[in-house]
């Protein structure tokens, strides 16, 4: 592998685990608000929420391009507080990623979150224990399966999502040139050698990640 | 100051047109109040109420001078901070922790912590179960475990939904047992809902009866079921004698125990056993009154053991009007008897005549020893 590869591998790493760990953050809170809401209104945040499944990737990065860009108010927002403009930077591929994978975070946490129901919560609560202890003492290790698929689910399709990157991050080595986007310079320079090592480890990897996945919810169903 | 003062009715909402709730009602918070009424009569909104889990009531609730909620004023407190300890018909034990743990879970988050889990776990009959996972237990069991765990939270009042509907009968009996025992040495006041008389007649000091959400009667237990025989309401009990009498001795040689009524007579019974109910004791009793038949004369050389002297107070006819039903005082207590039209007019009873009322031994129950247990209560138009 070229140093070039391994600094494209370093960068999906890092993308993909800071992505996961604000999916979590993110994605906890609102699964959790959409497993509780009564009104018929939540059909509409459980569509948006699902979109990116359906949407071409192209779709989200263009209308993020439109956002990120140095004239819009987010890109004017995100310059003054950073100093450094947002399209094609690390930043903008993480946001990216967080939107384009919160679908494979939310909708496993806000399952489980349903399933639990509030039986073991109002027995917590009755026995004097508040919200956010019944989240730790009750909901996290009652629901901590459904957590790690999250975590996985989301981890893994960060590492595989090429459209959104390449639109808003460009293809800047050591900044956001990916994985996904190294084999595809490889392929356009017919170094098939090389996008056959990094294809394959890809896919060797993600079918590890997703065999773990599919056999901690084996043992979870089977128990 | 020791009372649970209530004025709820329910919020006219879309998805609950039918059910409504008016309740106004003063309660003694000491010992055990039982709440009472068929299915849908808002027993279980209203504990809910209480516990501070049920959002579409308004009004207010008053627990020994403190306000737990008043929607008028914006007050409620959550129900994490009323002090008040719940233990649901399913036992709801968490399944990651073990019995231990689940103990442990209520003890941490007792503001008090002045009881010791070692002595609530003898005293719940867990020695053996604590190390078990919650799955590995039977019904019975759980909610032994579901009540200790209530306990070591040490509310300040104990509410129990149901209890004891998924258990056998024999467990029935044992955690009646254990929760009377738990009452009187923990000195826990508490409300207790059920469907089942039979279950309240045993160990409540008080009865609320409700019926399609509003309170139909309450008082002390034993007159309110006597009332309960004589008025009819849409709740239709078994008509029964109810009587809380102390056991005089255990005659082993004849089979009996022999439960006193006054200085100069007695009642005999099924002998008990000897261990469970010990003399001197006060024993809860009742007596169906089909069980309870009525001479003109003294009975004598009759198989039957139990035979008092008495005076018809009051008559009423069934909605049916093919059965009586007799109210007579004996011995400062009063008695239902259900007897026959025929009979009735065959005697010619009136109130005020002396009669003789007799039932054999094994017509006067506890929950323990009856065997007619599903027939105590018949439910109509209450569902």
């Amino acid at each position: 592998m070229i140093d070039a590869d391994l600094m494209a591998l370093f960068t999906t790493l890092k993308m993909a685990t800071i992505s996961t760990i604000i999916l979590l953050l993110l994605g906890t809170p609102l699964a959790w608000w959409l497993a509780n809401m009564q009104s018929k209104v939540k059909v509409i945040f459980e569509a948006i929420v699902a979109l990116p499944i359906i949407l071409p990737p192209t779709v989200l990065g263009f209308y993020l391009l439109i956002a990120f860009a140095p004239q819009s108010t987010l890109g004017q927002l995100w310059l003054q507080l950073t100093g450094s403009p947002l399209a094609f930077s690390f930043s903008a591929i993480v946001i990216g990623s967080v939107l384009y994978s919160l679908p494979f975070v939310v909708q496993p946490l806000q399952r489980a979150f349903e399933q639990l129901g509030d039986h073991y919560l109002e027995a917590a609560t009755m026995l004097g224990a508040k919200p956010l202890d019944r989240f730790f003492s009750i909901v996290l290790p009652m629901t901590k399966a459904s957590f790690i698929t999250a975590a996985s689910l989301g981890f893994a399709h960060t590492v595989g999502e090429f459209g959104i990157v390449l639109m808003i991050g460009g293809n800047i080595p050591d900044q956001t040139r990916v994985l996904s986007i190294a084999i595809f310079d490889h392929v356009e320079a017919f170094e098939y050698a090389q996008a056959q090592a990094l294809s394959l480890s890809l896919l060797l990897a993600s079918f590890v990640l997703l065999t773990l996945v599919y056999l901690l919810n084996y043992k979870k169903v089977s128990r | 100051m020791t009372e649970l003062l209530i004025n709820l009715t329910s919020k006219k909402t879309p998805t609950n047109k039918q059910f409504s709730l008016a309740i106004n009602q003063r309660i003694e918070n000491k010992g055990i109040t039982g709440i009472f009424g068929p299915s849908g009569s808002g027993k279980t909104t209203l504990l809910r109420a209480i516990a501070g889990l049920e959002q579409h009531l308004q009004g207010e609730i008053n627990f020994n001078g403190k306000t737990l909620l008043n929607t008028n004023n914006k007050i409620f407190i959550k129900a994490e901070q009323r002090n008040i300890g719940l233990v649901f018909q399913n036992s709801r034990l968490f399944p990651h922790l073990s019995v231990y743990e689940n103990l442990i879970y209520a003890q941490k988050r007792s503001k008090k912590s002045t009881l010791n889990i070692d002595k609530i776990i003898v005293l719940t009959e867990l020695k053996n179960l604590i190390h078990k996972q919650s799955q590995q237990l039977s019904s019975g069991e759980q909610q032994r475990v579901a009540l200790a765990r209530a306990i070591l939270a040490e509310p300040q009042l104990l509410l129990l939904d149901e209890p004891l509907s998924a258990l056998d009968q024999r467990n029935k009996g044992k955690m009646l047992t254990l929760l009377i025992k738990i009452q009187q040495q923990l000195n826990i006041p508490m409300l207790y809902v059920s469907h089942s008389l039979a279950e309240l007649q045993q160990s409540a000091d008080r009865l609320l009866v409700l019926a399609h959400g509003k309170v139909i009667d309450y008082g002390n237990i034993h007159q309110v079921i006597h009332r309960l025989n004589e008025q009819p309401t849409d709740i239709n009990i078994h008509q029964q004698t109810s009587l809380a009498l102390v056991v005089k001795q255990h005659d082993k040689t004849h089979g009996l125990t022999e439960l006193q009524l006054n200085d100069q007579h007695s009642l005999y019974m099924p002998l008990l056993n000897a261990q469970q109910y010990k003399q001197g004791n006060s024993l809860r009793c009742f007596i169906f009154a089909s069980d309870i038949s009525i001479t003109l004369q003294e009975p004598f050389n009759s198989s039957i053991v139990n035979h008092l002297k008495g005076k018809i107070t009051q008559v009423s006819m069934s909605t049916n009007k093919q059965a009586v039903l007799l109210a007579i005082n004996c011995v400062q207590h009063t008695f239902y008897s259900q007897i026959s039209l025929m009979s009735y007019k065959k005697l010619n009873l009136t109130q005020g005549l002396k009669v003789f009322i007799q039932f054999k031994a094994s017509a006067i129950k506890t929950l323990t020893n009856s065997t007619t247990q599903n027939h105590i209560i018949t439910e109509e138009n209450g569902c």
